[in-house]
């Protein structure tokens, strides 16, 4: 895609893509920009913004060591999603010493660090197939929400995007549809190559859909994801670190707000909250409607953004009545959820199955402000607590 | 909603098994299961961590009720979907003939993880060749598909969660077969029976602290 052309200014193109050591190379369909056709009226003024992004890019690597970058990408906690934005751009630089490391076939234990082992477990090749399998089977419910130019697509343009990226099974779509799925690969091949500690997951097409249904550019919905998974990426980690600890926050909301319904859980031996796993990996996706994920997730974004920029706890502390900033608001959110369902699950569900079954069909049933006033008060009352 | 349903259909059934639906990711396995349930047969998002569900029905003369699992294809859900197999009393291993990997994977993974987490040594293995409406594109032969089954010593089926050719057979089959084996018949019928039990004093606790609240 045009992001990595650019990266070639920086004379860094070609080592990165000689380095890589995926068997299906030549057929990395992410390396052509689909949006970015004649088509497109944006075409002028997205050019300069990538521009913009490759500046930053290149200053700020001028500023960094490789080796650094390396260390901060294959960090472990998750603190690294508080990465500063350029250390993002940076990482691209670190997937290339980290795929030089496999070429090389030596494993000298600091490098071995660079690429933990569990990675090597899927290649490229087969996130490529399910990558394609998943845009293919990708559900349409942002259809009635994308700009009118991406609702407009000939049918020769969504035919040759996805011969472009190398879709098959498509040919039941529409093509906005095709088009659609021919923009999920681009992108989602592109980020497994950024992120190859990730590489994909099931689940991650859920969280892109959403960007590129709003971003007509393929290159600013892909920068666009990479900041939205720097949290996410855990999420998808083969280690379940990421998940387990969110579903251990989760347990404590409940565990302090509604005591009786967590030795309800404890009892199901549920109190370990697996039942909310969906939502957490795909963030609410799934049981809420399209606008209710952009409204949730922007709200989400919104605490994140003011977290970053400083507002904390102490400003929040003068203005009691309100909720301070969170960077888990989305699990105080899923803990809404679950108690808003304290009757039935106390009352009438036995097993754990139920529960799940319970969560697991939520989709259709939410308010998405009720939830997020639920939230909001389990922040008030439990911040300081969790 | 779905409370209601799950309350009716325990009270009314001899036998519950619990079947899991396994295989690579993309096989149609969430496919088969919707097909099974309610005939439809749309395209189906990626399933993420475990879904499953309850579908009651009369084979040899028993009322069963089947609760199926369904779990996600990917390697990274691998942990969770492992600690599902406890207590499942049949498994259905899918495979799409027209990709041979994810036929070999079967063998190659699959069955591997059935061995390793699987709780229940008498438990019933099928397996089943799906995807077979696209006979052009076929991959993977009938008769290399009856091979692994022997190999594996698990029923076989090919079928089509498309046109749903063969996908009741399939279940009911397993089911048979479950209900042959004396230790899974066991199995069944007592869960079933505790099952109620758990029902009944449930009704009981609630009417208790309902009563208590009033006085």
């Amino acid at each position: 895609m045009k992001v990595t052309g650019g990266i070639g200014n920086n004379g860094d193109s070609g080592n990165l893509m000689e380095g890589m050591d995926f068997p299906d190379y030549e057929d990395v369909s992410a390396l052509e920009s689909l949006s970015s056709g004649d088509q497109s009226p944006f075409v002028e003024d997205s050019d300069s913004h990538s521009n913009l992004m490759l500046d930053e890019f290149s200053s700020s690597k001028r500023a960094m060591e490789p080796n650094d970058v390396s260390d901060s990408e294959s960090s472990d906690s998750d603190s690294s999603a508080d990465h500063d934005v350029h250390h993002s751009f940076l990482s691209i630089r670190s997937m290339h010493d980290t795929a030089e490391v496999h070429s090389k076939e030596d494993s000298s234990p600091s490098k071995t660090e660079v690429q933990p082992q569990p990675c090597n477990a899927e290649d490229f090749a087969t996130w490529q197939r399910i990558i394609r399998v998943d845009a293919v089977r990708a559900n349409e419910e942002w259809i009635a929400y994308s700009t009118p130019q991406a609702g407009v697509v000939s049918d020769g343009r969504a035919h040759c995007s996805a011969q472009a990226v190398g879709l098959k099974d498509y040919d039941h779509l529409e093509p906005s549809r095709i088009f659609h799925a021919a923009r999920l690969v681009a992108i989602l091949e592109a980020y497994a190559l950024y992120d190859p500690e990730i590489g994909y997951c099931q689940g991650m097409s859920d969280l892109l859909s959403p960007i590129i249904t709003v971003m007509t550019e393929d290159h600013e919905a892909f920068w666009c994801f990479v900041g939205f998974m720097r949290k996410a990426r855990h999420n998808f980690r083969l280690d379940e670190v990421g998940i387990r600890r969110q579903l251990n926050i989760i347990s404590k909301i409940i565990k302090h707000k509604d005591s009786h319904l967590y030795r309800h859980l404890e009892k199901l031996q549920a109190e370990d909250c697996f039942f909310v796993y969906r939502m957490v990996v795909v963030l609410f996706r799934r049981e809420l409607t399209f606008e209710q994920t952009l409204c949730l997730w922007e709200v989400m974004w919104a605490d994140q953004v003011a977290i970053r920029a400083g507002i904390g706890k102490s400003a929040w502390s003068r203005i009691r009545q309100r909720a301070p900033p969170t960077d888990d608001l989305l699990l105080y959110a899923i803990a809404a959820s679950v108690l808003q369902r304290r009757k039935q699950i106390t009352e009438k569900y036995s097993s754990m199955d139920e529960i799940l079954r319970e969560c697991n069909n939520m989709a259709g049933h939410l308010d998405v402000w009720k939830l997020l006033d639920d939230a909001h008060d389990l922040v008030v009352t439990l911040h300081d607590k969790i | 909603m779905g409370s209601s349903t799950a309350t009716q259909s325990s009270s009314s059934y001899d036998l519950s098994f619990k079947i899991l639906l396994i295989g690579d990711s993309g096989v149609g396995k969430s496919s088969l299961l919707l097909s099974f349930i309610s005939n439809a047969v749309d395209d189906i998002t990626p399933t993420i961590g475990v879904d499953f569900k309850i579908k009651t029905l009369t084979v040899g003369g028993k009322r069963l009720k089947l609760t199926i699992w369904d779990t996600a294809g990917q390697e990274k859900f691998r942990t969770l979907t492992s600690s599902y197999f406890r207590g499942a009393q049949g498994i259905i291993l899918v495979y799409d003939v027209t990709r041979r990997d994810t036929f070999t994977n079967l063998s190659d993974v699959w069955a591997k993880e059935v061995e390793l987490y699987c709780t229940n040594e008498d438990c019933v293995k099928m397996l089943v060749g799906n995807k077979v409406d696209r006979e052009s594109e076929r991959a993977v032969s009938r008769e290399e598909g009856v091979a692994l089954a022997k190999e594996l010593g698990s029923l076989f089926l090919e079928c089509s969660a498309k046109t749903r050719a063969n996908v009741e057979q399939c279940f009911e089959e397993l089911t048979l077969k479950i209900m042959e084996v004396p230790s899974l018949l066991e199995e069944g019928s007592t869960s079933g029976k505790k099952n109620i039990l758990i029902q009944k004093q449930q009704q009981q606790q609630t009417t208790q602290s309902l009563s208590s609240c009033c006085s």
